[in-house]
């Protein structure tokens, strides 16, 4: 039985951080209607950026300072980006499929940068927190406490933004009726390029929480990419109540799959159900039509 | 305020307003009227930055604003209030009418406005926790129009607002038209009900094909026997 505790905090804390990165690639869908294919290049980016400050610079501070000095960096990479290369398609036909394609360059030109930068082996991180914390006959390692509480505290500042201020009010705005947010003059350009920051934050701290467990490695980004599809298309496009079940369902199944089955079984069953979710709810757990 | 010289727009390919001009005094209403689809909605988004495509001047309170943006004509004064009314449905009546106010020229004075706009329509103060999409076409109409006065605006393009509403609330749309009108903001108005417009209009347009065809005041236009033709096919 005890095992099987173990294999459920493992499913617990990957899903939180997956549920972490799936509401940010879901608040870009949502918002501006963008596919992000380099979103998984963006989770490297996190670790890399760590890892540059922990073990290429020896940052004193930790954490911590890991945190305070890598979001605005993050922020801004995801904000430019989308001024640059994504806001400019915008103004053309098809541009969601040209969206598609270009991140997915960006995706090729990133991994293969790190690859030059970096060298192709796997770079460690220490880990948050050492120790483990008892819980009756059993552990849980207090770097997985760390990892779980952190996304959720990630997910909860997400959503009072989103909720209680001016400029969280107006990426709903956009979200519902961009038409309608252009009358009373918000700036949607600016809504779109944040939005894009604010995902590149989510997905880079993801990076940066699940280095320490699953290493850095310059192609690493794309099981994220794919898992994180994944949920926002099981969950529904564009719905972030929907991504966070999702996130949790599929942490949990990658989990148990694993454990029973092994590990090569779990991208497996991850497809499996989304396919059965999809034939039967096209629209994912909560998403809406259109 | 208001004077447009000149003006081409297109509406995708299509070249929709031909060197057309028109005038809006300050506190006066006038009314557009027109065939459907000969271009009355688009001068009123053109005039608020909302066509991309837009050449010709277009000065408001002597600037030149036919190639700024939405939001720095909504921060400037002036604001379109649509006609599909564009609201935002899964929020409240109440966070609508914040966002009405988005604008640095309207949060300022966003408390002021917001007690003014209950005043004015308290069937919207008394659902103020309604979610948008849930409304009647008639509540929907008021908040569309209230949200626009939250934006501090001088300066109202009002597109169509009695479309699809019922007599009488039709004629209440046009009483706080009026009462709006008479707090001082000045109007540019697209309708097609002639009757309600005559004693509310000070002058009117009509637009055919993207071009001007008659410019008077609402006595002589009920009377030119063209514009009876047009729209009363008589």
């Amino acid at each position: 039985m005890l095992e099987y505790f173990d294999v459920f905090i493992s499913g617990l804390t990957n899903g939180s951080v997956y549920a972490l990165m799936a509401v940010g690639l879901t608040l870009v869908y949502g918002v501006s209607r963008a596919f992000n294919f380099a979103y998984g290049s963006f989770f490297s980016l996190g670790g890399y950026i760590a890892w540059v400050f922990m073990m290429f610079l020896g940052l004193r501070g930790g954490y911590i300072m890991v945190f305070i000095l890598s979001i605005p960096l993050l922020m801004g990479f995801g904000y430019f980006t989308e001024k640059l290369i994504v806001a400019p398609l915008r103004k053309r036909s098809d541009w969601e499929v040209k969206v598609m394609m270009i991140t997915l360059g960006l995706a090729l030109f990133m991994d293969n940068g790190y690859q030059v930068i970096f060298g192709p082996r796997m770079k460690s991180l220490p880990p948050m927190m050492e120790g483990a914390m008892a819980v009756g006959d059993t552990f849980i390692a207090n770097q997985d406490i760390m990892i779980f509480v952190l996304s959720i505290t990630g997910i909860l500042a997400f959503r009072w933004v989103l909720n209680n201020t001016r400029i969280g009010m107006a990426v709903r705005a956009v979200a519902q009726n961009p038409a309608g947010a252009q009358i009373v003059g918000i700036p949607k350009d600016r809504i779109f390029a944040a939005t894009f920051g604010i995902s590149t934050v989510m997905v880079g701290a993801g990076g940066i929480l699940l280095a320490q467990k699953y290493f850095v490695s310059p192609m690493g980004g794309w099981d994220i990419l794919v898992k994180s599809w994944v949920i926002t298309a099981f969950g529904g496009m564009g719905s972030i109540r929907g991504g966070l079940y999702a996130a949790f369902i599929l942490g949990m199944l990658e989990a148990f799959v694993g454990y029973w089955f092994g590990l090569n079984w779990v991208l497996f069953a991850l497809f499996g159900v989304l396919l059965t979710t999809l034939a039967i709810r096209p629209q994912g757990l909560m998403g809406k039509w259109g | 305020m208001l004077s447009v010289t000149d003006l081409d727009a297109y509406y995708g390919q299509f070249h929709v307003l031909h060197k057309m001009s028109c005038t809006v005094n300050e506190g006066e209403v006038v009314v557009l009227l027109g065939p459907n689809g000969h271009g009355k909605s688009t001068l009123l988004k053109s005039i608020c930055g909302l066509v991309p495509r837009v050449n010709g001047a277009i000065h408001y309170k002597g600037m030149e604003i036919s190639k700024m943006p939405a939001e720095k004509l909504v921060n400037k004064g002036v604001i379109y209030i649509a006609e599909n009314r564009e609201l935002f449905g899964d929020m409240t009546v109440l966070e609508n009418l914040k966002l009405g106010a988005y604008s640095r020229n309207a949060r300022k004075a966003e408390k002021k406005n917001l007690a003014d706009v209950f005043s004015l329509f308290p069937r919207l103060a008394e659902r103020k926790k309604q979610l948008a999409a849930t409304m009647s076409g008639g509540e929907a109409r008021m908040l569309a129009i209230a949200r626009g006065l939250m934006s501090n605006a001088d300066f109202l393009c009002i597109d169509e607002p009695s479309l699809g509403l019922q007599p009488n609330l039709r004629v209440e749309v046009f009483n706080i038209i009026k009462e709006i009108n008479r707090q001082g903001k000045s109007i540019l108005l697209v309708e097609q009900n002639i009757p309600q417009i005559a004693d509310l209009a000070d002058r009117i347009y009509v637009l055919e094909e993207g071009r001007i065809t008659f410019e008077g005041d609402a006595e002589t236009a009920i009377r030119d026997d063209h514009l009876k033709e047009i729209f009363l096919g008589m």
